[in-house]
Order: structure tokens, then C-alpha cells, then sequence
């Protein structure tokens, strides 16, 4: 085991170019970085056997837990868990100040942005955002103009990508403020890292994850009206059938609220209530995790099942609240994206602590032409899409995909902006039995209500093929546990 | 307070459970009492076949067969697999109101069960595959009754386990001594069989010794006070839970489910058990099957799918 793992540290110190990726747990001249130390001499003394075992153990647990998605086939059906790897992702305590600080200022100038954008629209007319990427984006929703929101929090929930560039820095990839999930995935595999690595977790000094749900019920709790005093929480899935049926469940369960559909909701002189057993409950706060089209029939999209008829006019009554608020995608759309840093010293006049990755707008016709003739070395995204759908990597393309793809953008370039490819920093991973460093992300979540709570962990997603640079879970990624230390760890004791 | 839905699929939870427990007994006394060809395995196959179906001829096969359709027949017909299948995927609608404990329990004999190995570890030794799946049940029930609130959502879910129980022996008694069905069992290794089938062998044993006789048999599976499965039992039980689940619903004066419960009970707390008639202890049994008809379209409709009229806020 320690030859593996000394080759892996030997490979990533080896091969450093311009380019090379960020490797969280050996410096560039191989030494192990000290917040890792712990862990790597623990999993050195482990034999290969004790390790596969403990990779056993943690299947098993999702297994259980139930914590599995459905692959539908011709004559049956059958459940397999989320990948998930055994070796935390540990960030040390002065990296996770800078995180959590850009995390927070970020989330507050977006929902300034967004009470701003639904009433005065200041920012428009200041010229700092183009009048017509936010009004023309699909995301934009009418509806909300004007309509108070507590504490103007939008986005109650949100769960920000970031990634580590090669010079170590992080920075933001992608805000998403609709109905973000994975945090059910941080809190699992947290519980999972404390079975399967119970010495090393209690003397790293990794902070504490679990009051999350709390944090939440909180949060939620904050955004009803004063004169609810105890205000009926519920969380709204869309069924059994979403992919993150798991999440809501685990969510609801963890709160100890009702987990609801919309077909349990009815509104009557618009109030919000829920079908109980012994008659309706009035229901105060919706933590909804259906998307806004599908949320109300009658204001929304009218083929949508999963909603509540009247929903929208209850909360436009102030009788009921939506948490995320609708229209919250509007500030994270792939365009708007592009001008967080100046939305941030917009509203706090602060620079942006957590930089954003250089982005070219295709409705620049000089950033159009840059991008059309930069193909192979950019990402190019769809403004409106989401889930890697509409999206051309550049250098992974074929000179045809290429092409085609060229003439879609020249077509509707509004629709598109260009990214550099980035390469994700890498972490150690157990592959078929061997320490082995893959490229992943960061998901931290950030809850916002009479104030902005964030939880110290993330999700970290893992792309396992090698090589890869793509960490969705549709698209061969995994999952693995976050570690954030606690002031004055380094995480170097003897495990 | 409990959302309709929730209580709907906790009801149905108990249902299911209970009815692959039941099954896993029918298959595991079939294979066992028909490796003898003789009168009695006859009888104990037709009995099997008539608890089960309406005379369907899915089950018109040898006793393994019939067997294996009762264990694992696809998820569209009933069976111990069917069965299990749908008490999860209720499970899974309602996961945040049953505790981890025993959402584990009742997982993990899915797994099992719908397991690339379930259908060779079935063949090569069926009692044992179906004797784990019973313990396993009563882990599932032991963990529910260890770790869940004995609230409302525990008055569903028993709700569920005892209507399906009345059913199921019932069912069972129809098929042994019911005169429409002609040919009521005789042979004493059959009346053993039936005692197994509704897990009544011991308990009986010691009531009754071993004097084993149609007549108290009946006795015991209708009026025993304290066996689990008997009718008596299992009605008392139905209208504790139901005026237990029922308690905070305003009807505004109309008659709720728990009168027809209460009425059930008493048909057998205070009925002359010693001195029934064949005939009329038949009648009683088809009154039951009635009864619990009733009782589970009155459940749906008073607690899960009511008018909203009659409930609107004032």
C-alpha cells in the first residue's frame, strides 16, 4: 500500500508543467501538505485488504440507508448507490475563512441583486447589468416584481460550485440559487467517513457538519410571518420518482417536518393547506424542491402535476412562503454569471473575495469572434441549460463536433458564453484498490434568512474516470467526504 | 397530525407485511407436507391453492410450482416478492416517518429477496430461504414496535397488519372447513398443516394438548382470546387502533369506521363459541371477510380521501 501510495505522490510531483492541476494533498515537490499528513500515514499502514473493507463498509451503508438511484432496464429494475470514495477531501482552516467569507458576500450581493432586479431595478438603470440579459432571460419571472420577500432573501438555499485552479486559488464556477442539491450526499458521507474512519476522524479535529438540518429549520423558520409565531414547516418534493427523492426525504426526516406533494397541498381563499388525516393544516413555509415552472398550474406551466393550484396567489397574499423565492435563476444564469464581481461591488462596494473564472459573453461580437476561433481550447455552455446539457469541451471535441457546434453559435450567439478549460485540482482516491488522485470540485451550501449561516463542509464530486474533467453524477462521477479543520489543526497528530 | 397520504401508505406497509409473512407460511407447509404422496398432502395442496386464489390456475401445478409462484412470481402478481416489493416502495414514499431502524430492516429483505442469488438460494433449500424471510419480518416488526412512536402513524400501520390478519385466516379457515368449498380437511396431518399455516401449531398444542379435531380447531383460530392470529384477536385489536387513529376526527355526527369495528368485536367477544354450529361458524367467517371489506374502504375514505368539503376551515 505504501508503494501505491508513494507512486501516486511520486506521479503528481513528477509531472509538473504550466498546467499541471492542483494536488490537494502532495506539493508540487511531493512532500505530503501537513493537513493531510495524518491521514496518509494512516492509510499507509493499512494493507489493501483492511482498505477494500472498509470500501465494503461504506457501500453497505448507502446500501441500507437506501441511498440509491434506479437503473430501469428491459425485463427489471435495480438500485445502485452513488459512487462514493473512501478518502476524505480535508481543507485546512485558514483556506475554508477565505471560502466561507467569499461564500457569504457572494450570496449577499446576489440576493441585493435580485430584490433590486424584481423592483427599482437600480442596476439596470446604472447600466452596470445589460437591461435585456436579465429581463430576456427565461429564468426572469414577471410574477415576482414588486412581491415582498423576508429579509429580501431569494435564494434561501444555495450550493456554489467551486474548483481549485492550478495556482491553488479557489474560484467560483457556477452559483446555483433554484433548487440546488447534494447536501443529503455531504451529510451521508460524513456519517459514513465516522464508521469507516473513526480514529483518524476524532483527532483530525474536522469540524462539526451535522447541525445543518437544524440550520435549516431555522432559516426556513425565519422567512414566516411575524404573526405565525410557530410557523408549519414543509418540504415539497415533486414524488418518489425524482432522482432526489432521497435528499427530500432525508431532509424532511432531519427537520422532523412533513415531506409533502404537491397533491397532499390545497389552497382555499389563499392560504396554503396540507390534507392530514384529521382534516386540513394550514401550512406556513414551503421548502419547495420543484422548479418554479412546475410549482403552480395556474401561474406557471399548466401541464405540470407536481404543483399546487393557487400556490402563487397565496404567496402573493403573504399568506404562505416559498423558499427558494421564484425567479431566483435569474442570478445564476450562465451570463449574469460573468458579472458577479461588479454586481458585488455594486450593492457592498467589496471586491470579490471568491474570483469568478474568466468568462466571453458570444453577444460581444468581439468576444464572439475570439471564442469561434479559440474552439479547442474553451468550454462553451448554453446560457439556459444546466446538467453539462449543450455544452462543447473544446479540446475533448472532434474537429466535426467542432464545426457543427460553430455554426450554433454563430447562429443564436446570445445563447452562449466560453470558458477556458480549467483543470480541477485532484485528490487522492481509492481506485480498484490503489491510491490513485482524480480531479474534483467543491459544493459548499449556504443558507440565507434573517441572516446567512454557512455549514463548514461541502460536497465534494469526484470525476473517477481518470483524466476526466467531469464530476456529475450522470456522467461516471462520485462523491467523497469533506473535512474542514478546525483553527489551530493541522491535522498532524498520530491517527 | 399526519398527512393522508402518509397514513394511506403506512396502512399499507402493515398490509403487505403481513401478507408475505403469511404467503412464506402457505409455501414453506406446502413443500413440506406435500413430500409424502398421500391423502392429507392432497388435501393440504387444495387448501394452499383455495386460501390463496380464487381458483387461479396459476396455481392449478405440482405443489413446487405452486410454490415458487407463491414465492416469487413476478411483481404483478401476488406474491411473497410482490408482496415485499410494494410494502418498500411504500416505505420509500413515506421514509421520513419511519425511523432508520426500521427502514433498514425492511430494506434489507428486499434486497434479499429481489437479489441476483434469491431465486437458487430459493431452490436450493426453500425452507430456509423462507424461514429467514419470516424472522426477518419479525426483526422488521420488532424494530417498528421498539423504535417508532406508538402514535398515529403506529395506529396505521397496525391498522394495516391486523385487517390483513382477520383476511388472511379468514381465508384460511374458508379454505379448511368452509362447506361451499366442499370437502372440508379430515386427515390429521392436514389439520397439523392448517395449524402451521397460520402459525397456531404450538399455541394450540398447548391449549388443546394433542387432541387435534376440526371443531377446535375452529374454536381456537375464531374465539381464542389470547392467540394473535385468531379472529378474536385480531378484531379486538382493529377496533383499538382505529378509535386510536380516530379520536381527533369531527365527523360533524356522521358514524365513523369505529362503530362497524366495534361491532365486529363484540360478534366475538360475546359470541356462544362453544355451542356454534358449523354453518353458523361459516357465516361468522364470511361476515368477517365482509366486515373487513368495509372497514378498509371506510379508512380510505374517512382519514385519506375525504371531501374537502366537509373539512374546510370555518
Amino acid at each position: 500500500m505504501r508503494y501505491a501510495l508513494a507512486d501516486a505522490m511520486q506521479g503528481a510531483g513528477a509531472t509538473v508543467h504550466a498546467e499541471a492541476p492542483y494536488d490537494e494533498m502532495v506539493d508540487p515537490s511531493g512532500e505530503v501538505r501537513p493537513h493531510y499528513a495524518a491521514l496518509a500515514r494512516r492509510v499507509a499502514s493499512l494493507s489493501d485488504e483492511d482498505l477494500a473493507e472498509r470500501q465494503r463498509l461504506l457501500e453497505r451503508f448507502f446500501l441500507l440507508q437506501g441511498i440509491t438511484f434506479t437503473v430501469y432496464g428491459a425485463e427489471s429494475s435495480t438500485e445502485r448507490i452513488i459512487p462514493t470514495d473512501l478518502l476524505p477531501r480535508i481543507i485546512p482552516a485558514e483556506e475554508w475563512a477565505t471560502i466561507e467569507a467569499g461564500l457569504v458576500q457572494r450570496l449577499r450581493a446576489l440576493n441585493m441583486f435580485l430584490a433590486d432586479v424584481y423592483s427599482d431595478q437600480k442596476i439596470l438603470m446604472d447600466g452596470v447589468v445589460p437591461r435585456e440579459l436579465v429581463l430576456g432571460a427565461p429564468s426572469y419571472r414577471r410574477e415576482m416584481q414588486d412581491l415582498f420577500v423576508p429579509h429580501q432573501a431569494y435564494a434561501n438555499v444555495c450550493g456554489s460550485d467551486l474548483i481549485r485552479k492550478p495556482d491553488g486559488g479557489f474560484a467560483v464556477l457556477e452559483d446555483n440559487l433554484r433548487v440546488p442539491s447534494g447536501v443529503s450526499y455531504m451529510l451521508a458521507n460524513r456519517e459514513a467517513a465516522k464508521r469507516t474512519f473513526p480514529g483518524s476522524f476524532r483527532l483530525a479535529g474536522v469540524r462539526r457538519i451535522e447541525q445543518y438540518p437544524d440550520l435549516l429549520l431555522s432559516t426556513l423558520r425565519s422567512m414566516a410571518a411575524d404573526w405565525r409565531p410557530n410557523p408549519q414547516v414543509v418540504v415539497l418534493t415533486p414524488g418518489v420518482y425524482n432522482s432526489a427523492y432521497f435528499e427530500h426525504a432525508y431532509l424532511a426526516r432531519l427537520m422532523g417536518v412533513p415531506l409533502v406533494e404537491g397533491r397532499d397541498l390545497v389552497t382555499h381563499d389563499n392560504m396554503v393547506y396540507m390534507r392530514t388525516t384529521t382534516g386540513l393544516r394550514r401550512v406556513d413555509v414551503i421548502y419547495r424542491r420543484v422548479d418554479d415552472d412546475f410549482i403552480d398550474p395556474l401561474t406557471f406551466r399548466r401541464d405540470s402535476s407536481l404543483g399546487v393550484a393557487g400556490l402563487f396567489n397565496a404567496y402573493r397574499g403573504g399568506n404562505v412562503v416559498i423558499c427558494n423565492a421564484p425567479g431566483t435563476g435569474v442570478a445564476d444564469d450562465k451570463a449574469v454569471y460573468a458579472y458577479v464581481p461588479e454586481i458585488i461591488s455594486y450593492y457592498l462596494g467589496e471586491d470579490a473575495i471568491l474570483p469568478n473564472i474568466e468568462t466571453y459573453l458570444c453577444r460581444e461580437p468581439s468576444q464572439l469572434s475570439h471564442v469561434l476561433a479559440n474552439l479547442d481550447k474553451l468550454v462553451v455552455k448554453a446560457v439556459g441549460a444546466s446538467g453539462g446539457y449543450g455544452m462543447l469541451v473544446g479540446p475533448h471535441a472532434s474537429r466535426a463536433e467542432r464545426e457543427s457546434f460553430a455554426e450554433a453559435l454563430s447562429a443564436n450567439p446570445d445563447n452562449y458564453i466560453a470558458q477556458p478549460t480549467i483543470q480541477l485540482s485532484t485528490a487522492p482516491c481509492l481506485i480498484d484498490g490503489a491510491v490513485d488522485p482524480r480531479h474534483v470540485d467543491l459544493r459548499p451550501f449556504i443558507l440565507s434568512g434573517d441572516k446567512i449561516r454557512v455549514t463548514p463542509g461541502a460536497l465534494t464530486r469526484v470525476a473517477l474516470r481518470k483524466g476526466s474533467l467531469v464530476v456529475n453524477s450522470s456522467q461516471g462521477g462520485g462523491s467523497k467526504d469533506t473535512w474542514v479543520l478546525g483553527a489551530g489543526e493541522q491535522g498532524d497528530h498520530a491517527p | 397530525m399526519m398527512l393522508a397520504r402518509v397514513a394511506d401508505s403506512l396502512y399499507w406497509i402493515g398490509r403487505y407485511v403481513e401478507r408475505a409473512e403469511h404467503m412464506c407460511r402457505l409455501a414453506d407447509v406446502l413443500l413440506n407436507s406435500t413430500l409424502d404422496r398421500t391423502e392429507s398432502s392432497g388435501q393440504v395442496a387444495r387448501m394452499v391453492v383455495s386460501a390463496i386464489s380464487d381458483g387461479d390456475p396459476r396455481f392449478e401445478v405440482s405443489p413446487w410450482d405452486a410454490a415458487v409462484a407463491i414465492t416469487m412470481d413476478s411483481e404483478e402478481g401476488d406474491s411473497v416478492t410482490a408482496a415485499l416489493a410494494r410494502a418498500r416502495e411504500n416505505a420509500r414514499q413515506v421514509r421520513d416517518q419511519l425511523t432508520t431502524e426500521t427502514w433498514e430492516r425492511l430494506n434489507l429483505i428486499y434486497l434479499r429477496v429481489t437479489g441476483p442469488a434469491a431465486p437458487r438460494e430459493f431452490s436450493d433449500a426453500p425452507s430456509q430461504f423462507l424461514h429467514d424471510i419470516i424472522a426477518d419480518l419479525h426483526l422488521f416488526k420488532g424494530a417498528a414496535d421498539a423504535t417508532m412512536s406508538h402514535g398515529e402513524g403506529w395506529g396505521f400501520l397496525q391498522l394495516g397488519v391486523f385487517i390483513e390478519r382477520a383476511q388472511l385466516t379468514g381465508r384460511l379457515l374458508q379454505a379448511g372447513f368452509g362447506r361451499s368449498l366442499g370437502r372440508p380437511v379430515t386427515e390429521h396431518a392436514a389439520m397439523t398443516a392448517l395449524l402451521r399455516m397460520s402459525c397456531a401449531l404450538e399455541p394450540y398444542l398447548r391449549k388443546h394438548t394433542a387432541d387435534i379435531q376440526p371443531r377446535l380447531i375452529r374454536q381456537f383460530l375464531m374465539f381464542d382470546e389470547d392467540f394473535p392470529r385468531s379472529l378474536r384477536f385480531t378484531t379486538a385489536r382493529i377496533e383499538e387502533h382505529l378509535s386510536g387513529v380516530g379520536r381527533n376526527v369531527d365527523l360533524g355526527g356522521a358514524a365513523g369506521p369505529e362503530r362497524l369495528a366495534g361491532r365486529l368485536k363484540a360478534r366475538f367477544q360475546y359470541a356462544e363459541a362453544e355451542t356454534l354450529t358449523a354453518e353458523d361458524s361459516d357465516l361468522l367467517v364470511a361476515t368477517v371477510l365482509e366486515e373487513c371489506a368495509r372497514l378498509h374502504a371506510g379508512i380510505y375514505e374517512n382519514f385519506v380521501a375525504y371531501s374537502l368539503e366537509m373539512r374546510l376551515p370555518a
